[in-house]
């Protein structure tokens, strides 16, 4: 009985509070993404969407409201269980690629399933065919520092993939990447989109979220627009297209 | 798990090789300091066999003190001894000691050497090399048989074999019935280590003239009744002396005693600053990791992402500062356990004759008792810093 919506956040608030100041993050989110779909959250600095984003991701708990990912209740999870949730059903992708300088791409790749307690030889076994799937099979071995950004970004997203979890969670994945490597992410994404693969990207960038399904658009920590759209494919991509990015 | 986590830490070694080793090197020497103290110890009083000259378990030496003003009414005299037997409990002999100079004839040849006494149940416990020891047959006889020591036997009988041949000493003729092994160097009074030795009770009508003997010694029946007899001893003798007279007694035991006081006293005072040294590398550890951990904030932050909870993290820098004691106290190990066996070698076998076996066991439990500690006393707050780290934070700044 998979139920058909992933997450499902009911009049989430967030605030942060400091000493003297309460800062309201979130001031009551409700929506829900199904499986399957490819969703990109939008909005200027400030408009909450890390926060969200933070929410999602199990980072952190929200201040008020339920959230639900995959039929749990994750409100109300302690840190240890968050941990493990994070493990099981999430996949992590940064802007700044986060991969563990010492360690090569194989190893960064066989992180999540270390944590999960799998044995070496299916370690590498896995670690290998999500590398091989990212395109990388020839450059498993090398350090992070041997790789370029989008190789590194290519690493970091077999990561992500490694634990075959729920939910992909990226956030300004091509914030770092000239405008040809941001392409071939996006298309990456695009094709794990087909095979099925439920995504979250977090974006102020208008080109990369027209790679997306779906875009919800935050301000002052409430969603303004919640569009179902027609995902540009990358390989459509108008050229020249990519120098409008702000980055 | 756990091998992972070992692998990590040594990658961390590997890139961090010179804070590593000065860290490593500071805990050596202190656990060098103690093993090696350590080490010494078991080998002195491993050693105190040879230190204490060959005396035996089971008896005791009364020498009256000479400086005392009634030093001549405070002498021991042979009918003292019998005394003793007769009325206190726990001795099974009593007999005159002490040693003689006398010129000793072999052939035409003549030596001045010094002559002692011993028993069928003897006081020396130098083994008899060659030959055999007194009976109770010699003893109950007076019989002129005499033992010498091995130096004595080479000066005596150059040409050949000692047993059976027989010296002059006075009027006597004495046959040589055993020579005994090459004695360790002790610290046994010289006075009562003689080059040819009779039984007592030979010595006793030979050389006794006056009744009055140097000093004497008891065997006890029942060795742990050691010290109680003594006292029963130096009682009796002051009842029967009159009340201001000294004696000092002499035994093994005492004398281990006295040892093991003053090594006892050394070992404490260079113990702790082998612990002190402890407790500064400790630190140094401490402070080696709370720096690792400031260093990876973000490396914990990626992994706490991913999915690593509290524990994993803190089993993984605990795994590191474990690893770093263990280094340190495994290198202090072999340089403890090398500095204390060259001690013992080159300068306790010197003065005791005997080398005492290296305590490998103990050192080793020693070494890994100190790397655990080390671990959870200064390794446990940095791991718990680094569960600490909030992955939102950590990722936040690139």
């Amino acid at each position: 009985m998979t139920e058909r919506n992933l997450i499902v956040l009911a009049d989430v608030s967030k605030t942060y509070r400091n000493a003297t100041l309460e800062v309201p993050a979130l001031r009551g989110i409700s929506l829900t993404i199904a499986r399957g779909e490819y969703v990109a959250i939008m909005g200027p600095s400030g408009s909450g969407k890390s926060t969200l984003m933070h929410l999602l991701g199990c980072l952190d708990r929200p201040t008020s409201g339920s959230f639900t990912l995959d039929g749990i209740d994750v409100a109300r999870l302690d840190d240890t269980e968050l941990s493990k949730i994070r493990l099981r059903k999430l996949g992590f992708i940064f802007q700044g690629f986060n991969l563990l300088a010492h360690m090569d791409a194989v190893s960064n790749v066989e992180l999540p399933l270390l944590y999960a307690g799998i044995s070496k030889a299916q370690r590498t076994a896995a670690a290998l065919e999500r590398l091989r799937e990212v395109g990388l099979a020839e450059r498993v071995g090398h350090k992070p520092s041997e790789l370029s950004g989008g190789q590194q970004q290519r690493v970091a997203i077999a990561r992500a993939l490694v634990n075959n979890p729920a939910i992909l969670l990226a956030d300004e994945p091509t914030g770092n990447l000239d405008s040809q490597t941001s392409i071939e992410i996006l298309d990456l994404f695009s094709k794990l989109h087909s095979a099925g693969r439920t995504i979250l990207l977090v974006t102020h960038d208008d080109e990369v979220a027209r790679h997306a399904s779906r875009i919800i658009r935050l301000r002052d920590g409430l969603v303004v627009a919640d569009d179902k759209v027609e995902p540009l494919l990358a390989d459509a991509q108008p050229s020249g297209a990519s120098t409008r990015r702000m980055r | 798990m756990i091998s992972v986590h070992v692998r990590e830490a040594l990658t961390v070694f590997r890139a961090n090789r010179v804070r590593t080793a000065l860290t490593t090197m500071s805990l050596a020497v202190g656990v060098a300091t103690v093993i090696a103290i350590q080490t010494m110890g078991a080998g002195l009083s491993g050693a105190m066999g040879g230190v204490l000259g060959g005396l035996s378990d089971n008896s005791f030496i009364v020498v009256p003190n000479t400086q005392q003003s009634n030093f001549l009414r405070a002498s021991l005299r042979v009918r003292d001894l019998a005394v003793m037997m007769r009325t206190l409990p726990n001795i099974a002999a009593a007999a005159p000691t002490g040693a003689i100079s006398r010129l000793v004839e072999v052939d035409h040849h003549r030596l001045r050497l010094a002559i002692t006494s011993d028993g069928d149940q003897r006081f020396f416990t130098t083994p008899i090399a060659v030959g055999r020891s007194f009976t109770a047959d010699d003893v109950n006889a007076a019989a002129h048989v005499a033992l010498l020591t091995s130096k004595t036997a080479q000066r005596l009988f150059a040409d050949g074999p000692a047993v059976g041949r027989s010296i002059r000493i006075g009027v006597h003729r004495y046959v040589v019935i055993g020579v005994a092994a090459p004695a360790k160097t002790g610290m046994a009074p010289n006075v009562i280590v003689g080059d040819v030795t009779i039984p007592w009770s030979t010595y006793e009508r030979e050389f006794i003239a006056d009744g009055r003997i140097f000093a004497a010694r008891f065997v006890v029946a029942d060795t742990r009744l050691t010290a109680q007899t003594e006292s029963a001893v130096l009682e009796a003798l002051r009842i029967r002396k009159g009340e201001r007279v000294e004696y000092r007694t002499f035994d093994r035991q005492g004398a281990a005693r006295t040892i093991d006081g003053i090594y006892g006293a050394q070992t404490l005072v260079v113990g702790m600053i082998g612990a002190l040294s402890l407790v500064v590398a400790g630190v140094g550890i401490l402070n080696i990791m709370l720096v690792s951990v400031a260093e990876r904030t973000r490396e914990v932050g990626i992994r706490r992402a991913i999915g690593a909870t509290r524990m994993q993290i803190l089993a993984q820098f605990f795994t590191e500062a474990l690893l770093l004691a263990a280094f340190g106290c495994a290198i202090g190990l072999v340089v403890g356990l090398g500095i204390g066996a060259l001690v013992n070698t080159f300068a306790l076998v010197l003065i005791s004759g005997v080398s005492a076996p290296i305590p490998w066991l103990q050192a080793v439990v020693l070494a890994g008792a100190f790397a655990t500690v080390l671990a959870l006393l200064f390794g446990t707050f940095p791991a718990y810093c680094a569960t600490r780290v909030d992955p939102i934070e950590a990722l936040r700044h690139d």
